[in-house]
């Protein structure tokens, strides 16, 4: 049994396989807590898929793919800030708007130029065992730093996330934390798209919050438990992967999904 | 910072316009609130009561005016010491956070973006909230209190923030008579420690005994003064008669506004 469960870490690919999935999953649960209380998990969609559209241009540029992915990923972001404060259009409306039609542009882009129609399917569900070394390395440095800002600005996205208008009334400067905690939920889904794939990465942002957020209502323990959800699901689900032949993004969200599931189902039935 | 002309004044403002896209709710609004006041602001509902607030704090951007102070500064030097409690479902009260992490978030607006919380923040927000008499809620989440224990929560995080000048957009919304009389008396004893309330209010109850100065809004300043010399019958009928519902000859109902 013991040689079973070792049996994946013999190859130098699955093993840089679980350390980069479980950090950007530890990573893009803690961050989707505020996704979920804040209800923004169509605009991480969006996010997820205009940052494709930006992998599509660095490939046609020849630059990093984290490089466009990100300066897609936040512009959208941004653009989302600066709709929401200077216009009275309807939010979701204009958002599925602009990230459909910026993921129309993508898949054009790509699809038009000869030898990317391997990539195409790899970033729409994830390569996580082709990842690099270096790789690794970047995420890894991407984590820290994510995981630095969430701590040291904490109690401030608290605060903007809580009460904006008397936050703001007193001068605080709400409207850089609100774009920052965008700019921050941007970098976690950029460096979970190789692990997933576009495709699913809104799930491993939402599903171990949602799932943690029925379990407790204090925000500290909810982060911590959505973490532990992420790293789990992670865990479990490329060794489904691994043992069953299947796509190694669509287990790691499958697992996730049955987390939720459980936590419901244990929830409902604690209240019967 | 250089005080204004107005330093013995919380709220200065002289003819102001403002109001939302497309739709100017206030014209030339004038008012003057001297500090140590409980002021209060009536009218109809669209009358501009939360507007001339918003204004006020910089939440909604004015088109026209020829003064516009808070505390005798700037808006944009006087916020720090100014305190806003929006109305109730403006905040969002599902997010899981404690009585006194909210209350702490005073200190955390004083400070600015590289605020941090220090052993006596937390000390000083514990002595609030047993003044407040919310000592035994430190830890509960702030959205399973009622509605008035939830008001004096915004009150001591206002009291953490140092905050001089406390507006408050319909305070008593959703408040039973007990929990409207336990905030007026609140408001007497911030006042007695140097704060000045201003309160937008549809509430007329207990203007009489909870404020001393009252500004009757419909668009533009109807009157102010006392709250015995503006709630005439003949100043209420002003303020309010157009939006009484009005049956016709044939039964049929017509509102002015």
């Amino acid at each position: 049994m013991i040689d079973l469960l070792l049996e994946p870490f013999q190859y130098g690919f699955m093993v840089r396989a679980f350390l980069g999935t479980g950090l950007v999953a530890v990573v893009a649960a803690a961050v989707g807590t505020f996704v979920v209380l804040k209800r923004l998990a169509f605009l991480g969609d969006a996010i997820s898929h205009t940052a494709f559209t930006g992998i599509a241009i660095a490939l046609l540029l020849g630059v990093s793919i984290y490089m466009g992915a990100m300066a897609l990923a936040v512009l959208t972001a941004l653009g989302v800030v600066f709709l929401t404060r200077t216009s009275r259009i309807n939010d979701d409306t204009a958002l599925a708007i602009l990230f459909t039609g910026v993921f129309a542009l993508g898949i054009v882009l790509l699809s038009g130029t000869p030898g990317f129609s391997g990539d195409l399917n790899s970033l729409l569900l994830g390569s996580v065992m082709a990842i690099q070394t270096r790789e690794i390395i970047l995420i890894g440095i991407a984590a820290v730093v994510l995981g630095l800002i969430m701590a040291f600005f904490y109690h401030h996205f608290v605060l903007v996330s809580f009460d904006p208008v008397g936050a703001e009334a007193a001068g605080f400067p709400v409207a850089f934390f609100q774009s920052l905690l965008l700019v921050v939920i941007s970098a976690a889904i950029v460096i979970s798209i190789q692990a997933v794939g576009v495709v699913l990465v809104v799930a491993l942002l939402i599903t171990p919050a949602a799932a943690a957020s029925l379990i407790t209502h204090r925000l500290e323990k909810l982060i911590l438990l959505s973490s532990a959800f992420g790293l789990l699901a992670s865990f479990f689900g490329l060794y489904i992967s691994y043992f069953f032949g299947a796509p190694p993004g669509a287990t790691v969200v499958l697992v996730a999904t049955v987390f939720f599931g459980l936590v419901l189902g244990v929830q409902k039935l604690r209240r019967v | 910072m250089a005080k204004g002309r107005g330093a013995d004044l919380a709220l200065n403002i002289q003819n102001l316009t403002a109001g939302y896209p497309g739709n100017v709710v206030l014209h030339e609004v004038s008012w003057q609130v001297k500090r140590g006041s409980l002021a209060a602001i009536i009218g109809p509902n669209g009358g501009g009561k939360s507007t001339l607030l918003k204004t006020a704090v910089g939440l909604l951007s004015p088109f026209e005016y020829t003064a516009m102070e808070l505390l005798g500064r700037s808006p944009k030097a006087g916020r720090k010491q100014v305190a806003y409690l929006p109305q109730q479902e403006e905040v969002d009260w599902t997010f899981p956070i404690s009585v006194l992490d909210v209350v702490l978030q005073g200190r955390l607006v004083r400070q600015g973006i590289w605020g941090r919380y220090s052993k006596a923040d937390y000390t000083l927000g514990r002595e609030v909230l047993d003044f407040f008499g919310l000592g035994k809620y430190v830890n509960t989440q702030v959205g399973s209190l009622s509605g008035g224990q939830r008001q004096r929560v915004f009150l001591a995080r206002a009291m953490l923030q140092e905050a001089d000048l406390i507006l408050l957009d319909e305070p008593s919304t959703g408040l039973d008579a007990k929990a409207q009389h336990e905030l007026a008396d609140l408001f007497v004893t911030l006042r007695k420690r140097g704060k000045t309330i201003v309160a937008a209010t549809h509430d007329l109850n207990c203007l009489t005994e909870c404020f001393d100065h009252v500004l009757a809004l419909d668009g533009q300043v109807l009157v102010e003064g006392k709250p015995e010399e503006v709630l005439t019958e003949a100043n209420m009928v002003k303020l309010f008669a157009r939006h009484f519902p009005k049956v016709g000859a044939s039964g049929e109902v017509t509102v002015h506004d």
